[in-house]
């Protein structure tokens, strides 16, 4: 009996208490549209596929044709200053049927952190290159092109770097075979 | 006179070379005693650890990231266990912060005392190099004592670490770091003064700080150039916000500057080490986290600051217990990146002097 009565009870409290808001998502938020208003203003609406945090980190992705144009703007411009390159990866999302580049650049002008990303079909997959904007992931991208197969359009020398030039195949695609 | 025939000479350093510090291959264009080209080539000491890391669990992983940078595997698994916390929102007791960055300050320490003893070594001293790996090896006993390993720890554990430190070590470790004071004194009196090294590393190896920031360059190699950028300090983690220290900036990035301030932050962290192993509390060492770790999907990127730079952790999970892709942020591999356009037209002799100054760890370049 006392039960059902506190039951109702609970859900009301819960509904008057607005949800607080993480003050950390509150800024993310701030600076994914900050970030996101000034690419828009430039490239237009169609160049970015995709806005979301990811926990707490603003990230962008980006369409594959506009990749290099796009890192360079925000490179480039002042008020934003993406000129710090951290981290690059790759990543097989073979369910969804795509891989994705993931680029992590550092403003030291908006003192934030900047996901990017990039997605090619599993199909003839080709990513424009970013090394003439960043000399730091010239290894990077040979990196993913290695273990991942996908090619960057542009890069000075986009050969295998961690495995033998006969290797078959990409170990970190999904669908790679692995031999004893 | 006749005139001497001059062609250029295609030379092969490594992959088995003393000066190398592992696997490396360096394919050097010469010119009589001039570098024309370099080109260094990687992959000898690939191991796949990204790819291994798919099929197990994160716990298991742990012991894999031992072997990446060898010399600082402390680091290694700091970073492992930092990103996934993170991702988990979990929490470490106290004690268990503190004795993280003991055991990390410690490792940093013995890092860059190699460096020193080798990079002399390299050019030609070989006392300093006795001298750097004597207080290396008291670091690796006091490893020994709380880990039961020399090199390859695997100490610590997501939620805090495995062992509690034995009885009396805290206080050895005071007693390390009061004996390593004056030993960086006797070793500034050895090395830091000597004519023959000053005139081997001075000037050698310029590159400023819009370079490195474009070759991505972190740790010792972006801070050599007079920037200020310590992970530590600028996206703090763990408990550093606590402990009173300086980051260590060079002022024209050129050889002797990364020496410099290889010594000068073995002081910096000899300062947090004995303000940890001072204010470290009682209580657990193991925080209260479920049995199978299980990141909630999403992506993730944590980085702590290594004993060469940044190091990374990229994570994307889809809410298993194994993460669908790892991906190492790995400070080694991409600062060796900048060598060839440190290189060119330098004298042949340069080559160590340059390259052992990026300080690179051939089991991190390759994962």
């Amino acid at each position: 009996m006392s039960e059902e009565t506190k039951a109702p009870e609970a859900t009301k409290a819960t509904e008057e208490t607005p949800e607080p808001v993480d003050p950390r998502i509150e800024k993310a938020n701030g600076q994914l549209e900050l970030v996101k208003s000034k690419v828009v203003a430039k490239f237009g609406e169609e160049v970015i596929e995709e806005a979301l945090l990811a926990k707490f980190q603003p990230t962008l992705v980006i369409q594959n044709e506009r990749w290099a144009d796009v890192v360079e703007f925000l490179k480039v411009t002042d008020e934003l200053g993406f000129v710090y390159p951290e981290a690059m990866a790759g990543t097989d999302h073979m369910a969804k049927g795509y891989f994705e580049v993931y680029l992590y650049l550092h403003s030291f002008v908006l003192d934030m952190d900047l996901a990017v990303k990039v997605r090619t079909g599993r199909e003839e997959p080709s990513i424009p290159s970013v090394t003439h904007l960043f000399s730091g992931v010239n290894w990077e991208e040979r990196e993913i092109f290695d273990l991942l197969g996908v090619p960057f359009t542009g890069h000075p020398d986009m050969r295998r770097i961690m495995l033998e030039d006969h290797w078959q195949g990409h170990p970190l695609r999904k669908d790679y075979v692995v031999k004893d | 006179m006749a005139e001497i025939r001059t062609e250029e000479l295609l030379m092969n350093i490594g992959p088995q070379h003393p000066s190398t510090h592992g696997v490396l291959r360096v394919v050097v264009k010469v010119d009589g005693e001039i570098i024309r080209d370099v080109e260094p080539v990687v992959g000898y000491l690939h191991r796949g650890t990204e790819k291994l890391a798919e099929d197990l669990q994160y716990t298991q992983i742990i012991p894999y990231t031992d072997r990446m940078d060898y010399l600082a595997s402390m680091i290694n698994n700091h970073a492992i266990v930092n990103a996934v916390e993170r991702a988990m929102d979990l929490q470490v007791p106290e004690r268990a912060e503190h004795l993280r960055v003991i055991v990390v300050e410690l490792n940093r320490i013995a890092s860059h005392l190699v460096f020193l003893g080798t990079y002399l070594l390299d050019l030609g001293a070989m006392s300093p190099f006795l001298y750097a790996f004597a207080n290396r090896e008291k670091i690796i006993d006091m490893f020994n004592r709380i880990s039961g390993a020399r090199l390859t720890f695997n100490y610590m554990r997501v939620g805090g670490v495995k062992w509690d430190a034995p009885e009396g070590w805290v206080q050895d470790v005071l007693d390390f770091i009061a004996h390593l004071r004056k030993e960086m004194n006797m070793f500034h009196e050895l090395v830091s003064g000597n004519e023959i090294f000053l005139e081997r590393v001075k000037g050698v190896g310029i590159y400023d700080a819009d370079t490195a920031l474009n070759y991505g360059l972190s740790g010792i190699n972006l801070r050599a150039t007079g920037f200020n950028w310590d992970l530590r300090k600028n996206k703090p983690y763990s408990i550093y916000d606590r402990f009173d220290f300086n980051v260590i900036v060079g002022e024209k990035g050129d050889c002797y500057d990364r020496y410099v301030c290889h010594m000068s932050e073995i002081v910096e962290s000899m300062k947090i080490v004995e303000q940890a192993a001072q204010q470290i509390p009682d209580g657990p060492v193991m925080g209260k986290v479920p049995k199978i770790l299980r990141v909630p999907a999403g992506e993730y990127y944590s980085a702590v600051e290594g004993a060469r730079g940044e190091l990374g952790l990229y994570i994307v999970s889809e809410g298993k217990d194994k993460p669908y892709r790892m991906k190492w942020r790995r400070p080694s591999f991409v600062n060796l990146q900048i060598l060839p356009k440190l290189l060119e037209g330098q004298t042949m002799s340069n080559l160590i002097a340059v390259l052992g100054a990026v300080d690179i760890v051939l089991g991190e370049v390759d994962a």
